[in-house]
């Protein structure tokens, strides 16, 4: 069984700017008894504000909204990357975020060593990874190539690689973000077809994106985020039809600082 | 969630409720053990992930080369090499004093140097990790410890034709090199966690570090001897580098090190971790926004 479950959630990201992160300013903050309080209070970007969510098994998540209104923290939250800064979170079952392809890929190992190291990184032992090989095998079709360092490889070798090895795992709970779309459209078939038996075999699934003809293809249900807030949960064709009817805008809370994801 | 971290952790915690076994976040702060539980422990027995990251770390930087990690064993066979010709003279000892010393203490502080630099970086450099897999923050301190312990076990050869010209003969009490040996990297750990965790969050921390490394080789006993200057011998005892490679270098040397010695090292050990577990209870949650 695999739940999210977040009650109340707030997550506020500290910005440091170069001074502030610095030592001197926190050493002579606290020297200059009047300035104690504002050396402590940094800038913070609220990048999710007081959202309530229940996601179950079988459910299929498209997560929607602007760019900045907290897609990516919303994911990083469920891979417990981040902890709230108020509210809970409880996450129950094995997640496998999919967030950055290129996860653990070290241009001059081969493409066997990336493997290797990656399904380390993914928690497999040694047997789960050997088993996996055959499987990446054919799916990359790179044949004598995965024994060469990787950086003689192609953008779009590489892209099959990275795609093969970031769905090597057996997730209960998956977490993409914005990894499809990628590659040639042959590949892109191939891509969806591999990632769709893997969603197969997950409980839940939560894709943040900006295709809506992508997302209905893959889920069933939707979150809308605006400005770090939730807007709208409920079936796809509902939540896609108040975005188009209120013109996507959501919230539009001037008074609150506009929530950036952290990607960096 | 790594399978074989969860399945390590239900049986850790088995004595607490459902509830904490849960891989949940919860806003409250966690109790200090399950974090220690969660941050430390677990990345100690999740070895195999922090052993195959040092080691790639380590063929990364010498890909394509034909020596390999030995071209550090090369230059600082050549460094000592040089350095104990002209300061052995310098400071009127004889060369088969002076090298087998030099040579044993080098090496050492090359571990202790090379480690405590990279500390500064340590959650930097793992930052796209970080912030896309909850793994516990031990396995990126053993990652830069276990590298660096790599790196150490290459440059330990130059030590043995240099015992071997200089006929240094192995005694019992040579044997105590691995009980120095385990509680240097016992210190390096808990330092690796606290410099870590300071220089994410205040960047200035790594020029601090590199000045204070610099400093540091001068002002511990490894190119001078003590017996040279007897004044000095206040400077070294002050001087926590100083009984640490002492605890390993004189085992080296056939002897054992003076009781000091292991004082100093036992308690830096205890007060360390101590402040090391503090510090990341405190932080833990943190430390990804820091990255």
């Amino acid at each position: 069984m695999a739940a999210i479950i977040l009650r109340n959630l707030s997550v506020h990201i500290p910005i440091f700017d170069v001074g502030r992160a610095s030592l001197r300013k926190a050493l002579l903050g606290r020297a200059i008894g009047g300035r104690l309080a504002e050396s402590k209070s940094h800038v913070v970007v609220k990048a999710l504000r007081d959202i309530d969510l229940e996601i179950h098994d079988g459910d299929r998540i498209a997560l929607v909204g602007d760019n900045g209104s907290g897609k990516s923290t919303l994911l990083r939250v469920i891979a417990n990357v981040y902890p709230p800064t108020s509210g809970t979170a409880t996450i129950l079952g094995r997640v496998s975020p999919m967030f950055d392809a290129t996860l653990g890929i070290s241009m001059d190992a081969t493409g066997l060593e990336n493997i290797q190291i990656a399904g380390t990184i993914w928690g497999m032992t040694r047997a789960q990874i050997k088993a996996s090989i055959g499987d990446i095998v054919d799916f990359t079709e790179l044949g004598d190539y995965l024994k060469f360092p990787i950086r003689t490889y192609s953008n779009g070798m590489m892209m099959r690689l990275a795609f093969a090895i970031a769905t090597m795992r057996e997730p209960e709970i998956l977490a993409i973000d914005e990894v499809i779309g990628v590659g040639d459209e042959g590949f892109f078939e191939k891509a969806f077809a591999r990632l769709s038996r893997l969603i197969e075999r997950s409980q839940i699934l939560i894709v943040a994106a900006h295709q809506d003809d992508i997302l209905r293809r893959m889920c069933n249900k939707a979150v809308w985020l605006s400005h770090g807030k939730l807007v709208a949960y409920g079936e796809i064709e509902d939540v896609f039809a108040a975005r188009a009817s209120d013109g996507g805008r959501g919230y539009a809370d001037e008074d609150a600082p506009r929530p950036v994801e952290a990607r960096a | 969630m790594l399978s074989n971290l969860s399945e390590v952790r239900p049986s850790r915690l088995a004595s607490l409720p459902p509830k904490a076994i849960a891989p949940s976040v919860a806003a409250p702060r966690s109790p200090a053990a399950a974090v220690l539980s969660q941050e430390l422990i677990a990345g100690f027995q999740a070895w195999p992930v922090w052993m195959v990251m040092g080691w790639d770390d380590i063929r990364q930087r010498y890909r394509r080369s034909v020596l390999g990690p030995f071209w550090i064993t090369m230059s600082m066979g050549v460094f000592i090499l040089v350095l104990s010709i002209i300061y052995s003279r310098l400071f009127h000892t004889r060369l088969e004093v002076y090298m087998p010393f030099l040579t044993a203490g080098y090496i050492v502080w090359g571990f202790i140097s090379a480690s405590t630099n990279e500390a500064c970086n340590v959650f930097q450099e793992s930052g796209r990790i970080i912030k896309q897999i909850k793994l516990p923050y031990s396995v990126y301190v053993m990652r830069v410890v276990c590298r660096n312990f790599i790196v150490f076990l290459h440059t330990i050869v130059i030590y043995v034709p240099v015992a071997i010209y200089f006929k240094v003969v192995p005694t019992p009490m040579s044997l105590l090199a691995v009980a120095g040996l385990l509680l240097v990297v016992v210190n390096q750990i808990w330092l690796t966690i606290v410099i870590g965790i300071f220089s994410t969050r205040y960047r200035d921390i790594t020029p601090i570090v590199a000045t204070a490394i610099q400093l540091l080789i001068f002002a511990t006993p490894i190119m001078w001897m003590v017996g040279s200057a007897r004044s000095l011998q206040l400077v070294a005892d002050f001087n926590p580098a100083y009984h640490l490679i002492e605890l390993v270098r004189a085992p080296f040397l056939g002897m054992a090190p003076q009781p000091l010695s292991w004082i100093v090292g036992i308690g830096m050990a205890i007060i360390g971790w101590g402040l090391a577990a503090a510090l990341l209870v405190r932080t833990a949650r943190r430390i990804v926004y820091w990255v």
